[in-house]
């Protein structure tokens, strides 16, 4: 049976998928000769097959791959949205909404008359298009894309197979060896190799598991051939290393047995997340009884030294349960930048380091995005072609550099090309006329550099030669490091290249800060990104540029006073002050205070940020005391 | 009469290894290339029964390469030789066309298996 979750985020996106293909069907009908309606249904019903093959349900499945095989054919033009033609797709909607919320249960397949005449409207538009493009080993047509609602966990590859409702062909099992290597690579193998018997659909695992060797050596799927089964297993086993073949009923026993390892559980992940929630409010709970046990007898301290102890351990391991390596998200950007490169007409080669690093699940999941971004813009805008960089005296093929680096409790995360580097110049014309650089700058900072290109629409410059593009993909790393504590920094030298740094908390929700106080407040400031305190002397005090500056160990440090900041009231201002020297890559800032308070281990609460909340505020946490205090955004500040 | 093979690979050891390997078996090694650029020539002057190919090599790669000879006789017995971790890469060169693979280090009863696959 499929996992309930699943099932409910099924029939949740569906029930979505559903209702917009109702409104484009709509939109369609009164401009027959639009393409966004067409491509719009075929994204929706592609969406819903992908699920409903993962889960089994192969009559929605069916129908919507027939479904799509007719839009394929107005996509690709050779058929045309006549009104019999929505209708018959109108008809198809209503039958997968019945499809859909039977599919559970196993009720409401389709008519067969409604069968025939989309596989009838297919053909009569050219069918043998249609069956190429159900090639499994191709790279389009897999049931995969958008399906697997796990997010990538193969738990969908454990189910049970269902019989198909397609009537001829057999369901085919095979078993490949274990211990010899690439398993996946010799499951395709054994896929194109009987492809040429007849169409192949319901395959389990999906290719992409295949393709990522996320299988443990045994996959299915419906061949529709008329060929005998030895033929068909003869030219499976020619394809190596095949342990075992099975059809059709042999198959449902052999793909049911239990495939959990012995000593590992898969666990999931929003039970993770509770259980991390709860360690957060231990850790408070803890934090506000160590506060109220002070001044207790030694009993009372032993004991409280105890829990807090324990709830420290337990903490520790929770946050390394959700721990998992950065090569999770790396591990994609090969093949992408491989295709990149074809389709750019570059030469790249690109490395990886340090996929080992660990980091907090949940900002593991926020890091494909931007990065993928990054190293968009670093083969596209970064590298030259091959021509332009013989001739200025590089090799031809480019490199892009992935790498992690645990630096104190922060990971930071490069993109590196050696490319022609960012064209300031261009940039600096640009943030003159946006108002971003002052007027009579002869040079741009990598600092403002940044703030450029992470300025929203940046990207539409196109006087901005080399470049233009780079703008969506550098606001998006900004505002989701900036969303995760973290920050983004770029270094850029003409001729050399760029390198894009991510830096990231090594976990979200529970960080060690140090406390300060201004006025009658207090504040929690990440200690990740605290270099050191040191005492602010007034007569230390010198300017950079036009601010206020002050001289640590021979180094000018621009000041920010959070009495400032806040507007809290100036009265009593002791004349020397505790500093925070707050550091985010290479910039530092010096964070005037009136008074250090010790550190605390607090919990993040995630607050909807009501409109105006000023930019230094980075989130709230709860004291031990029970008091709210407000968690300042060390990026913000630098 | 002996079939004839195409060894394409960037390292002369692993040329000379694959070459023993099946030489000793039986086969006649016709050709050698060192890049994917030299395979596609080659392959096209000595029309061999298989090739092997490697997937990392300098002026087009192994899978560049498949690609460019299925195109011009997409019954090419093409064998691929990947080094551990390259599945990705071996899933390419399996759909631009390459009919089997093996993993280095060779195994040489391993290399022939493969091969008798490809020629079967």
């Amino acid at each position: 049976m499929a996992d309930p979750k699943y099932a409910a985020l099924f029939l949740a996106e569906s029930r979505e998928h559903l209702r917009s293909c109702n409104d484009l069907l709509l939109e369609w009908e009164r401009t027959p000769g639009a393409s966004e309606p067409v491509n719009g249904l075929f994204r929706a019903i592609h969406n819903m097959k992908g699920m409903a093959a993962t889960l089994g349900y192969s009559a929605v499945a069916d129908l919507a791959h027939r479904s799509e095989n007719v839009l394929d054919a107005v996509r690709s033009g050779r058929a045309s949205g006549t009104p019999e033609l929505i209708q018959l797709l109108f008809k198809s909607v209503d039958a997968l909404e019945k499809a859909v919320e039977g599919a559970q249960s196993g009720k409401g397949e389709p008519s067969a008359k409604l069968l025939a005449a989309l596989d009838k409207a297919a053909v009569a538009a050219g069918g043998e298009k249609v069956a190429a493009e159900a090639s499994p080993t191709g790279a389009a047509g897999s049931p995969a894309p958008g399906g697997n609602p796990g997010g990538g966990a193969p738990g969908a590859a454990r189910l049970p197979a269902r019989a198909p409702a397609v009537p001829a062909g057999h369901l085919v099992g095979v078993t490949i060896r274990s211990g010899v290597p690439m398993r996946g690579a010799r499951a395709l193998l054994a896929l194109r190799r009987v492809e040429v018997f007849g169409k192949i659909t319901a395959l389990r695992p999906a290719v992409v598991a295949l393709e990522r060797e996320d299988f443990d050596g045994r996959f299915s799927f419906h061949l529709r051939t008329g060929t005998e089964t030895a033929a068909i297993e003869a030219a499976i086993r020619s394809a190596g290393d095949v342990e075992r073949v099975a059809f059709d009923a042999d198959v449902a026993v052999e793909t049911e047995g239990p495939v959990v390892a012995a000593r590992q559980i898969r666990i999931d992940l929003h039970r993770l997340d509770t259980m991390m929630k709860l360690v957060g409010e231990l850790v408070v709970a803890r934090n506000r009884m160590l506060e109220l046990m002070r001044g207790g007898d030694a009993e009372q301290a032993e004991l409280a030294g105890n829990v807090s102890r324990l709830v420290s351990d337990l903490q520790t391991q929770v946050v390394a349960a959700r721990m998992t390596p950065v090569s999770e998200v790396f591990d994609r950007f090969p093949r992408l930048v491989r295709d990149l490169g074809r389709d750019l007409g570059k030469q790249i080669r690109f490395e990886m380091e340090g996929g080992s690093i660990e980091l907090d699940r949940s900002i593991l999941d926020e890091l494909g995005d931007p990065l993928l971004h990054l190293i968009r813009n670093a083969a596209d805008h970064g590298l030259e072609s091959p021509q332009d960089r013989q001739a200025t005296g590089k090799p031809p093929e480019g490199k892009i550099l992935l790498s992690a680096v645990r630096e104190r409790r922060t990971v930071a995360i490069r993109v590196t090309d050696d490319g022609r580097g960012i064209d300031r110049d261009a940039v600096l014309a640009k943030a003159k006329r946006d108002g971003l650089a002052d007027p009579a700058a002869d040079t741009l900072t990598d600092d403002v550099l940044l703030r450029v290109l992470a300025r929203p629409g940046f990207s539409t410059a196109q006087q901005v030669s080399g470049i233009s593009g780079r703008g969506v993909g550098v606001e998006v790393a900004f505002a989701r490091a900036r969303s995760m504590g973290g920050s983004l920094e770029v270094q850029s030298e003409a001729g050399r290249g760029t390198t894009f740094t991510m830096r990231v908390p090594l976990t979200l929700a529970i960080v060690r800060a140090l406390l300060a106080q201004a006025g009658e407040e207090r504040y929690a400031v990440p200690l990740a990104y605290v270099a050191e305190t040191v005492e602010f002397d007034p007569q230390a005090v010198t300017v950079l540029r036009t601010r206020e500056a002050v001289v640590v160990r021979d180094r000018v440090i621009p000041t920010v006073h959070l009495r400032d900041l806040v507007a809290a009231k100036a009265e009593g201002v002791p004349p020397r002050r505790p500093t925070i020297i707050l550091e985010v890559g290479e910039r530092r800032t010096a964070l005037v205070v009136d008074g250090l308070l010790g550190q605390q281990d607090i919990v993040i609460e995630p607050f909807d940020a009501p409109r105006g909340l000023p930019p230094y505020v980075g989130g709230a946490t709860i004291l031990a005391d029970g008091a709210p205090a407000l968690i300042l955004d060390a990026a913000a500040l630098v | 009469m002996s079939n004839t093979v195409l060894v394409c690979d960037d390292a002369i050891f692993m040329r000379t290894m694959i070459g023993d390997i099946l030489t000793q078996a039986g086969f006649e090694i016709v050709g050698e290339a060192e890049s994917g650029l030299q395979a596609v020539q080659k392959y096209r002057e000595l029309k061999p029964d298989l090739v092997t190919m490697d997937i990392v090599m300098p002026d087009m790669g192994g899978i560049e390469a498949v690609r460019e000879i299925c195109k011009q006789d997409p019954d090419a017995k093409i064998l691929m030789c990947s080094a551990m971790g390259q599945q990705a890469l071996v899933v390419e060169a399996i759909q631009a066309g390459a009919k089997d693979f093996v993993v280095k280090p060779f195994q040489p009863s391993r290399v022939l298996e493969a091969v008798q696959r490809v020629l079967g």
